[in-house]
């Protein structure tokens, strides 16, 4: 069952930094390409900046599961001695399964939102197109890393070991 | 409302016990906000986050980083170095100089502590202790010389104050440059002072040309940045843009130190960051919103004026504030969280709302430095293979300094306004 488990959250994690890597590359063409068009043409691309606002959104919410994957979370540690150290197992089985209730309950949230902006009907100013669809990757987003925080809190093993976010390549 | 703000501090209180990240915690102390004491509709909260990602200005984030992150794992900090110590030979303290103009040139690429630190230590970490400095000084100087990544412009820190009290950025990097000048120059007099006698050697015009010939595209970098944002050529999201094609161009094409898997990974390094402070930024907009819709800043500032009734007692508790939570918090979620809080109550002391980024930038530099979340400390630990305590000791001089240059920076804004106004 662990062995399934991790398997699963290998995959999904090569899936979600892949798509990043894909919306990063939309992000970096789209801003440059407005710029080079304003030096060449003189005009920039009056639908770039929106794309990439886009392109950013896919990234970062994307990478709220790759952050979930290598423990980079920022997270305060002052207070992590206050309860007594026999209690650690306990208390990071409870850890993780806070952060998946957190995060299952923001998807739940988040369902609602996509659903009534839907039924509005709502559209983006720029490009015109339906908002929804593009609000539909926050539940999908929250819903992924609440399982995957529920995944470490039935098979702590499989938590990964806490890196800084703040320091590349520290994973 | 007593007994509603009790339960606030209990629910973060209680989530920082049961080790819970920022993003949990400022997710459920908005959703206790939004839910007790405004409409109860939790909803608003991604409603405001959507559209706290909706801001064209958030796009230079993700793009400075990645060109910090390029440029680190590649060739250009080892070029840069190599031009500040061809200038600095003769200078006494020449090698010392050299690594804070090295740090300093990094910075000016870069927007990042860590990063400046990572690019610059391991090289000149080395040469330093080599060249007769004791081991304590050139820990604490690269460590101090790597947060003024944070304060010399482009700067994550001061985009992110700029997102939080809608300020120019423009105008917060301008400002940024004086402070950081500052900086660097009080850490290169404090090498020249306690280490006037080491002196690398003269000026050699062949190595300073072969320094610059092999450095050029490098040193293009910082100046194509900061060049094309203090003429206005460019905005802060565009000068991202180019360094972010400039280095990739630069690296893979010219100098040849990456290829497409090393990018690969380097954009999966800026995608984790992204994913771990993204995430807080917009929850931190929409805890924002719901502040600013309830207006709880105004509350605070007139119940605080009775406190607070000048602007020199203002800024001498915004720093005590501010080094405090240096120590214990990152210096994203502190500004995210307390830049919108301070800044009305600046407003109200009539200091400028630039200056009061500088500010908080230069104090939770600081941070950088202080146990026991100081970041550089923890990344020397690991880039230096030193024992933390060993690294904590060597830093409380360089601790001293940028202190004494905060102190400048605060009671002297034309430190940090000349320029804009």
């Amino acid at each position: 069952m662990s062995a399934a488990a991790g398997v699963l959250l290998a995959w999904l994690a090569r899936v979600e930094r892949f798509s990043a890597f894909l919306a990063f590359l939309v992000l970096i063409a789209v801003v440059f390409l407005d710029v080079a068009s304003r030096e060449v043409t003189g005009t920039g691309l009056h639908w770039a900046l929106q794309i990439g606002v886009y392109a950013n959104f896919f990234v970062v919410m994307l990478g709220l599961g790759v952050a979930s994957a290598s423990g980079s979370h920022l997270r305060p540690q002052f207070a992590d001695g206050w309860l007594p150290r026999s209690w650690e197992p306990f208390v990071g089985r409870v850890q993780q399964t806070l952060t998946a209730l957190f995060f299952i309950g923001f998807a739940l949230v988040g369902l609602s939102v996509v659903a009534e902006t839907r039924e509005l009907g709502e559209r983006a100013p720029v490009l015109g197109n339906l908002v929804w669809p593009l609000q539909a990757l926050i539940p999908l987003v929250f819903f992924l890393a609440g399982v995957r925080h529920a995944i470490y809190a039935c098979f702590p093993a499989l938590t990964p070991a806490v890196a800084s976010a703040l320091v590349p390549g520290a994973e | 409302m007593t007994t509603t703000a009790f339960l606030l501090i209990g629910l973060v209180l209680g989530l920082l016990v049961l080790r819970q990240p920022v993003v949990v915690i400022l997710g459920a102390a908005a959703a206790f906000c939004y839910a007790v004491i405004g409409d109860g509709k939790i909803a608003w909260i991604l409603v405001d986050a959507w559209e706290a990602a909706n801001r064209e200005l958030l796009l230079s984030i993700p793009l400075y980083i990645l060109a910090g992150n390029i440029m680190s794992r590649g060739a250009m900090a080892g070029r840069l170095i190599r031009i500040s110590q061809a200038l600095a030979a003769p200078v006494p303290a020449g090698l010392a100089v050299a690594a804070v103009l090295s740090c300093a040139l990094f910075a000016a690429v870069s927007g990042s502590g860590t990063v400046t630190l990572l690019a610059i230590g391991p090289v000149m970490y080395p040469a330093l202790v080599g060249a007769g400095y004791p081991r304590p000084f050139a820990l604490g100087l690269l460590c101090a010389g790597g947060t003024l990544g944070i304060i010399i412009p482009p700067s994550i820190p001061l985009i992110l104050y700029g997102v939080m009290t809608q300020t120019s950025v423009t105008d917060l990097f301008i400002a940024g440059l004086g402070p950081g000048l500052l900086l660097v120059g009080l850490l290169a007099a404090y090498s020249l002072a306690c280490h006037w006698r080491l002196r690398t050697g003269s000026w050699n015009v062949r190595e300073i040309l072969a320094a610059f010939r092999s450095g050029s595209w490098s040193l293009f970098m910082p100046a194509l940045i900061l060049g094309g944002i203090y003429s206005g050529y460019f905005t802060a999201t565009e000068s991202a843009a180019v360094a972010v094609v400039y280095a990739m161009l630069v690296e893979t094409l010219i100098h040849r130190e990456l290829g497409l898997r090393d990018l690969y990974s380097l954009v999966g390094e800026t995608v984790q960051l992204l994913g771990a402070l993204f995430p807080v930024l917009m929850l931190a907009l929409s805890l924002n919103v719901f502040l600013t819709y309830e207006q709880i800043p105004e509350g605070l500032v007139r119940n605080l004026s009775g406190w607070i009734d000048s602007p020199t007692t203002f800024l001498l508790l915004t720093n005590l504030l501010l080094l405090l939570v240096g120590c214990l918090v990152d210096i994203g979620s502190a500004i995210l969280v307390l830049a919108p809080l301070l800044q009305p109550l600046a407003e109200a002391q009539s200091i400028h709302p630039v200056h009061l980024g500088i500010l908080m930038t230069v104090n939770l530099e600081i941070g950088y430095l202080t146990p026991p979340m100081g970041l550089n400390l923890i990344v020397a630990t690991i880039a230096f293979r030193e024992d933390f305590w060993t690294i904590c000791k060597a830093v409380v001089p360089f601790i001293a300094i940028l202190i004494a240059g905060l102190l400048l920076v605060t009671f002297i804004p034309e430190l940090s306004l000349f320029l804009i106004r």
